[in-house]
């Protein structure tokens, strides 16, 4: 059976700036942690997080929409997940932006483990045109 | 570990750091974080329909990752995985069967309440010379990491 999308459709004019959505928690296992440092070939990479892409799932959950590109994407590293723990995701609408008649989005996300210890901060544009950059890169 | 004191001077390079980029390498990166369903990272059509291109690509955050792991190799684990950031802005997609080399180079150096700020000139350019993400990143090495003040 296909589940049903309840997902509202994305109205880029009518999102707010400042919109928090719903913490998301999460469990980091050590398999996930091998897995993503043998994806980036590092063995003492630290902030597996990175693949969750925590900032835009809350996001993804409640709007849809054509897709998108990630366009810029910053990362503040603090504490460094410790396997097992439970982390906890709070994301919101930090910006919005028209630049070149293409819209952007700004979602911003912190982790904090269940200790208390906060991880990281994650920042990222996306374009919602996705189909816009692939003219570019194919042209 | 010993702790390490070093100087960090406006010039200094950071880097290089080169990674070879494939298919599978992306397909562990998505699949980490349980992402499992075709992607515009991990299916060819995906990324057809959602991007038009003729491939597959990998993440922006694969990026991010690489120039993480650029500046932990220069600073320090101990310094950088608490108080390390990075900014990229993506140019061009990396592909699979790419060779992506990431260079950095100290742009200056300020006082913070809790240590030296450093801050650093961040480039990836692709097997072609092509830039593929450009952007800074920054570290705050605490005094106790650094020369004694002559």
């Amino acid at each position: 059976m296909v589940e049903a999308d309840n997902r509202v459709p994305l109205d880029w004019d009518a999102l707010e700036v400042g919109e928090t959505f719903e913490k998301f928690e999460y469990v980091l296992t050590q398999e996930m942690i091998d897995e993503y440092r043998r994806g980036v070939m590092d063995s003492e990479a630290a902030f597996p997080t990175i693949s969750h892409k925590v900032d835009v799932r809350q996001f993804n959950a409640k709007y849809s929409d054509n897709g998108s590109v990630n366009a810029r994407c910053a990362f503040h590293c603090y504490n460094s997940p410790i396997p097992g723990k439970k982390l906890t995701v709070t994301a919101w609408v930090a910006d919005k932006y028209l630049r070149r008649g293409k819209n952007y989005i700004v979602t911003e996300a912190t982790s904090v483990d269940e200790d208390g210890r906060l991880i990281d901060r994650v920042i990222t544009h996306e374009l919602k045109q996705p189909w816009e950059v692939g003219k570019k890169w194919e042209g | 570990m010993g702790r390490v004191e070093r100087s960090y001077w406006e010039g200094d390079a950071v880097g290089p750091l080169v990674k070879e980029i494939t298919q599978e390498a992306i397909n562990l990166f998505e699949g980490s974080a349980g992402q499992s369903g075709p992607s515009q990272f991990t299916d060819e059509e995906a990324a057809r329909e959602t991007l038009g291109t003729s491939g597959t690509v990998a993440s922006g955050r694969m990026s991010i990752s690489f120039a993480l792991e650029l500046m932990r190799r220069h600073f320090g684990s101990d310094v950088f995985n608490h108080t390390g950031t990075v900014d990229l802005r993506f140019i061009r997609p990396v592909r699979p069967g790419d060779t992506v080399t990431f260079t950095g180079e100290v742009t200056g150096t300020s006082r913070e309440a809790n240590g030296l700020k450093v801050s650093v000139k961040i480039e990836a350019q692709n097997q072609r010379g092509d830039t593929t993400g450009v952007g800074s990143g920054s570290a705050i090495v605490p005094n106790a990491f650094l020369p004694p003040e002559e």
